[in-house]
């Protein structure tokens, strides 16, 4: 499907837990630059995609190929996934995204606290860096997440539901970063979504997942925002 | 009485004991907010009890293969099976984490039980050990030797410098472990060592301080901590500040109000939680500075002990004859002191001595007192040797000094009865002494004195050792030395 540079591309891949296939024939190619959703509904399989291609999870059969290092993804899960009784500041959270580059005993360099900024001034919450990450809405979250997978430098960027659970205008926000990312920066991006209409505003490219199968949808049924 | 300075200073007598507890509460907390922040708090409970069962059973296999106990090593031996079961436990814990379904706090709960039961059949089955597992497993950090010292401060040491190194991957790590997989390649491996450094600690924790304290520690500082940080870095250095805070107060109520270390600082633990807690509430409430005043001062009035009472002024006796009544036990322990004066037995040769006779505590503390009182110019006289009947004197005021006005007696009493005068050999020495200086005329109390002392065993062998090492402490409050 991808004519860019291949960065992940799986083959007749079947993907489970445990050696149980949830998925089955799954063809999958992620060049460099693309911007792909992944509508389909709760427990279809779209996190299990991501987790395999993270190497999270073996894939049970097939082949899985990627063309850059873990540390090259940037991975944002669903901020629900992440544990709200933590004490930890949007910041805080944010520098993670940059701790591969350091040794275990290395301070924060001056280059990693401008790139922080740079991030933040990215998702347009730098005023609300020094705030407690759980204090911040759920789309504020969302951002900060984007925000530390930035940190990372990465080459293709993972997004679990980042739309869900945001209100329409945090989700408008998401949506316009994300394009700002794939068309400005170049960032391969890759995210699943609940919501096939947001999901069709945002990219024509789209790889339903239902039933134990995943299926790209025909270009000429989605409808281009820009 | 002793202040907070007195016993901040290295010449204080039970310092070192007030050290190990400050090793311990700075590096428990920091330990436990991991645990804690991996909801994993419980591990903090239940390694702990495996840590004791392991050493009940090393106890019981070292008596079971014919080894007797008191033949030393006890400690090494206790130190060596609380690491191996606490590795062990927690490896295990860690694989059904991992490949079994169901609660794993549930799994906690069911190796707590499993660990309790456990030890305590295992001491069953090792009677001759019995005291020397119970004091093991009881762990008084008060009594602490410098050699253990040292090992505390090392094993504690590496802990504190491993968490602190690496401290951004043990955070990473517990916040969100796909991103430390993606990033650090090593999600398991940064969960081993942080697992092992816990273990490690608790093991030797244990060993030195028992389980109470180390769980204390290990909970409630990060507890009081949670709600006041405001980001990573201010909850685990607060955690550390907090369970400073917590030893060195802790420790200051125990010798103040002579209350055992472990329990007194786990309560007064609770009391910063509390005290944090309500704090907030009357901040969040902008009624702030007078409501924390308040709060403020009643915990310091409900803290404070007694005022010390003066110490003994010669003057007050105006040149008038002292006596000084026999010490009385008021204890209900034989206070009797082994006998190993050599001259004991030229004593009894020549009639002086009864064979059944042996020194008392009481006797003891009488010398020591008579020697000080005739170091100051005070003319010391016994009241029995002016009238039998007056070998005990009552230790009430009035009564003494009716029973001395009838034999004639002018001048003062000197009245004192021991309260408290306990150790298990191991434990320090508690010791509790009231003194008073009664006019016999009208049997007045002019200045009395409570006293009481932790006093560690360190160094002394034999209870008439240690026994001398109190009484002198005794002596220097009641005469201000």
């Amino acid at each position: 499907m991808s004519k860019a540079p291949l960065l992940v591309s799986l083959r007749a891949a079947t993907l489970g837990y445990d050696g149980a296939g949830v998925l089955h024939g799954v063809d999958l190619d992620i060049g460099a630059g693309d911007l792909i959703a992944m509508p389909g509904p709760n427990g279809a399989g779209k996190t299990t995609i991501f987790r395999t291609i993270l190497g999270f999870i073996p894939a049970i059969a097939g082949v899985l190929t990627r063309n850059c290092a873990l540390n090259e993804f940037g991975y944002v899960p669903q901020s629900s996934a992440l544990d709200s009784t933590f004490p930890i500041t949007a910041r805080e959270v944010v520098a993670m995204g940059g701790f591969g580059r350091l040794k275990p005993y290395q301070g924060l360099p001056a280059r990693e606290k401008q790139r922080l900024h740079d991030v933040l001034e990215e998702v347009g919450l730098a005023h609300l860096a020094g705030r407690a990450f759980f204090s911040l809405s759920g789309g504020q979250r969302q951002r900060m997440l984007i925000a530390r997978a930035l940190m990372v430098g990465p080459k293709i960027l993972i997004l679990d539901e980042p739309l869900s659970g945001v209100d329409p205008e945090s989700q408008k926000a998401i949506s316009e970063l994300l394009l700002k990312l794939n068309r400005d920066e170049g960032k391969a991006i890759f995210f699943s979504s609940h919501d096939l209409r947001m999901v069709r505003s945002v990219t024509d490219k789209v790889l339903r997942v239902d039933g134990g199968k995943v299926a790209w949808e025909e270009a000429s049924e989605a409808q281009h925002p820009w | 009485m002793v202040s907070v300075v007195e016993i901040l200073s290295p010449s204080f007598l039970l310092f070192p004991a007030l050290l190990g507890s400050a090793i311990l509460a700075l590096v428990c907390p920091l330990v436990g907010a991991h645990l804690m922040l991996r909801r994993r708090v419980f591990l903090g409970l239940t390694l702990p009890q495996i840590a004791a069962c392991g050493v009940a059973a090393t106890f019981w296999l070292h008596h079971a293969m014919g080894f007797d106990h008191g033949s030393g090593g006890e400690r090494l031996l206790a130190m060596a099976g609380s690491l191996v079961f606490t590795l062990v436990g927690m490896g295990l814990l860690a694989y059904l984490d991992r490949h079994a379904t169901g609660s794993p706090e549930g799994r906690l709960a069911a190796a707590y039980a499993l660990a309790s039961a456990l030890t305590i059949l295992f001491i069953v089955f090792n009677p001759a050990g019995e005291l020397e597992i119970v004091n093991l497993l009881k762990g008084e950090v008060i009594s602490l030797s410098k050699e253990e010292l040292k090992l505390l401060a090392l094993v504690y040491g590496i802990v504190y410098v491993g968490l602190a190194l690496f401290r951004r991957e043990f955070l990473l790590n517990s916040f969100d472990r796909d991103l430390s997989f993606l990033l650090t390649g090593g999600g398991v491996r940064w969960s081993l060592w942080l697992y092992v450094l816990c273990g490690v600690s608790i093991a030797v924790g244990v060993i030195m301080a028992g389980p109470l304290l180390v769980f204390g520690f290990m909970v409630l500082p990060p507890l009081a901590a949670r709600t006041l940080a405001r980001g990573m870095s201010s909850f685990l250095s607060l955690s550390s500040i907090i369970g400073l805070i917590t030893a060195v107060l802790g420790f200051y109520l125990s010798v103040r109000l002579d209350l055992p270390l472990g329990p007194t600082d786990v309560a007064f633990g609770c009391v910063v939680i509390f005290a944090v807690y309500a704090v907030q509430a009357v901040l969040r409430r902008g009624r702030g500075l007078v409501g924390f005043l308040i709060i403020l001062l009643v915990l310091f009035a409900g803290c404070s002990a007694r005022q010390p009472g003066a110490p003994f002024d010669p003057s007050l006796l105006n040149r008038e004859p002292l006596w000084l009544a026999a010490v009385r036990n008021g204890t209900g322990l034989d206070l009797r002191l082994p006998g190993t004066n050599p001259l004991r037995s030229l004593g009894e040769m020549a009639g002086k001595l009864s064979p059944d006779y042996r020194p008392t505590v009481m006797d003891l503390l009488r010398g020591s007192l008579q020697r000080e009182l005739q170091q100051r110019q005070v003319i010391v006289s016994l009241p029995e040797e002016r009238d039998v009947r007056l070998q005990s004197l009552p230790f009430d005021s009035v009564s003494a000094a009716a029973h001395a006005r009838m034999a004639k007696l002018s001048g003062w009493l000197w009245l004192s009865e021991i309260r408290r005068w306990h150790t298990d050999g191991r434990a320090p020495l508690r010791a509790g002494v009231e003194m008073k200086l009664v006019r016999i005329d009208d049997g007045a109390a002019a200045w009395q004195r409570q006293v009481v002392k932790t006093v560690p065993i360190a160094g002394a062998m034999r209870l008439d050792e240690i026994s001398a090492d109190a009484v002198r402490e005794i002596l220097r409050d009641v005469f201000g030395q």
